[in-house]
């Protein structure tokens, strides 16, 4: 199979007046179409530059991005973006924010509805479509947040600490509902997280990052198909094996 | 069952939840507000007995005339008057509309425009809005002057309003309108535009305030053309008619309450359309 989407020596520093900072060094990373790749590391590592990197919001100082082939230079649609802060649009309805990408890419108006119910559908807020974005719970938010980026139908979802800001009951709620969505879309899904449990209970691998510089540290294959159990001995001695890395590098560094 | 006077004491007892309660609550102390600086007033002007402070009766007397027959000095009625200063402050405010909006849209959006424009506006701002007033009436005439002069008075705090509104905006949406394939222009005018309108709102709501001051204002240094504020110089001036000048500053803070009072409901309706509040 070929790989959907290639990182080849990616690296990115931040220049202030007397000051350089190297926020991401030598990050090469292949991943196929389909997988969901988890970024894991400690706060503050860069894990959200390199997703801004891909999303091309900003530009690397060194190294490329090739998404299907393609190589990146700024923002797409090829590449959809969830954000811990939802980033929603206050002033567009539920069904109007989904539809938000298809309106900028001059989609007739008839499929745009047709594409937007499926999408609010498949994250079940069906019944909220000309809801406010304010009447919704934050659950409820990030639900659209996923509607909109999977109404593009990117070919990679770029998914940044997107159940961050949730409370820890609706946080295992909606990772099971993207996984739930993963089978429907089969879609390529790069998450950055700091948790190792939603990164065990979610990924095919998990990318282990270092303190900043952030550079490859491991990469761990999740073998066990989904749903997990995330009560098994085996996903727990995962879990503890992950932790005792990050506070390992958390010791050596700070 | 329920005893006759516990019905009649749960009519009677103020409850904060319920919205009518309320309403009426506001309404009978606004209204006894009022009431109260009328009877001040009206004690004030019998207890004086002075020329410069007639008493109510006479002023209402006074405003019935006016609407009907008009004033001497000027031989205008209320309404001309109330019409002259009414379409200036419109010009005027519409003008600063359509030249702070874009102006603030764009000094917000490039640095190097606001680095550019905030020189000028930091010499020009410091000028009250009344120092232009003699300028603009000689050279502009009795119509436009006083225009321009209300113009000053709105775009200074529209202007900063609408910078200060797309700095507000969120970053995160910009980069969430990007990633969904929005290009500079898209981007502008789907996102920066209506994240800024309830921003240009409260600069509008402000603007009215100052402007309505302004026209007032220069009307007075107008040697001939109408408006409320020359009518009430030309009556205390020429005449000394006080029942006069006061119908006209009951008129002024009349007019001038609607207008704010009109942005004011204008801008919550935008707010909660919007889903911003």
């Amino acid at each position: 199979m070929s790989e959907h989407l290639e990182i080849k020596g990616l690296k990115k520093v931040f220049k202030t007046d007397d000051d350089e900072v190297v926020a991401i060094e030598d990050f090469s990373l292949d991943v196929k179409k389909g997988e969901l790749i988890s970024l894991l590391g400690p706060s503050g590592c860069g894990k959200t530059t390199i997703l801004r990197l891909i999303a091309g919001l900003i530009e690397p100082t060194d190294g490329e991005i090739l998404v299907a082939g393609k190589s990146v230079s700024g923002p797409g649609s090829d590449r959809g973006m969830v954000f811990q802060e939802f980033a929603l649009f206050p002033w567009r309805s539920v069904r109007k924010n989904i539809e938000f990408g298809l309106e900028l890419s001059g989609t007739p108006k008839a499929e745009r509805r047709a594409r937007a119910s499926e999408y609010l559908e498949m994250v079940g807020l069906d019944r909220f479509a000309d809801a406010r974005v304010h009447e919704l719970s934050g659950g409820m938010k990030q639900r659209v947040g996923i509607a909109r980026a999977l109404a593009n139908d990117p070919e990679v979802l770029l998914m940044d600490e997107p159940f961050g800001a949730l409370d820890a009951q609706t946080r295992n709620i909606m990772q099971k509902e993207l996984l739930k969505i993963i089978e429907k879309t089969d879609k390529t899904i790069l998450f950055v997280t700091h948790s190792v449990d939603e990164a065990v209970f979610l990924s095919d691998r998990i990318v282990v990052l270092t303190k900043r510089p952030a550079t490859i540290k491991e990469i761990i294959e999740v073998p066990w198909p989904r749903p997990r159990d995330r009560a098994s001995p085996e996903v727990t001695a995962m879990r503890k094996q992950i932790l005792d890395e990050l506070e390992k590098e958390n010791v050596m560094i700070g | 069952m329920l005893k006759f006077d516990e019905v009649g004491g749960s009519l009677l007892k103020y409850d904060p939840e319920n919205r009518l309660h309320r309403f009426v609550r506001s309404f009978v102390i606004t209204v006894t507000s009022l009431i109260m600086l009328v009877l001040a007033w009206w004690v004030g002007a019998l207890a004086l007995d002075i020329t410069y402070l007639p008493t109510p009766a006479r002023v209402y007397e006074a405003f019935w005339r006016l609407i009907e027959v008009g004033d001497v000095v000027t031989g205008l009625t209320l309404q001309d008057h109330i019409m002259a200063s009414l379409n200036r402050f419109a010009g005027g405010f519409f003008i600063a509309f359509a030249v702070a909006v874009p102006l603030g849209l764009i000094m917000g959006y490039s640095r190097t425009a606001e680095e550019f424009s905030n020189p000028i506006i930091e010499v020009l701002r410091p000028i009250a809005p009344m120092a232009w007033a003699p300028l603009f009436i000689l050279a502009l005439g009795v119509v436009a002057g006083p225009m321009m002069v209300v113009f000053i008075g709105v775009f200074f705090p529209l202007l900063s309003n609408t910078v200060f509104g797309v700095k507000k905006i969120d970053p995160h949406m910009i980069d969430a309108a990007r990633t969904l394939g929005a290009n500079g222009l898209q981007t502008f005018y789907k996102v920066m535009l209506p994240c800024t309108i309830p921003y240009i709102m409260n600069g509008v709501k402000i603007g009215l305030g100052i402007g309505w001051m302004c026209i007032v204002a220069a009307e007075m240094i107008m040697a001939k053309g109408g408006g409320v504020g020359y009518f009430i110089l030309n009556n205390a001036q020429q005449i000394g008619n006080w029942p006069n000048v006061f119908v006209g500053l009951i008129i002024v803070s009349f007019l001038g309450i609607i207008t704010t009072g009109i942005a004011e409901r204008v801008h919550k309706m935008i707010i909660s359309r919007m889903g911003m509040e």
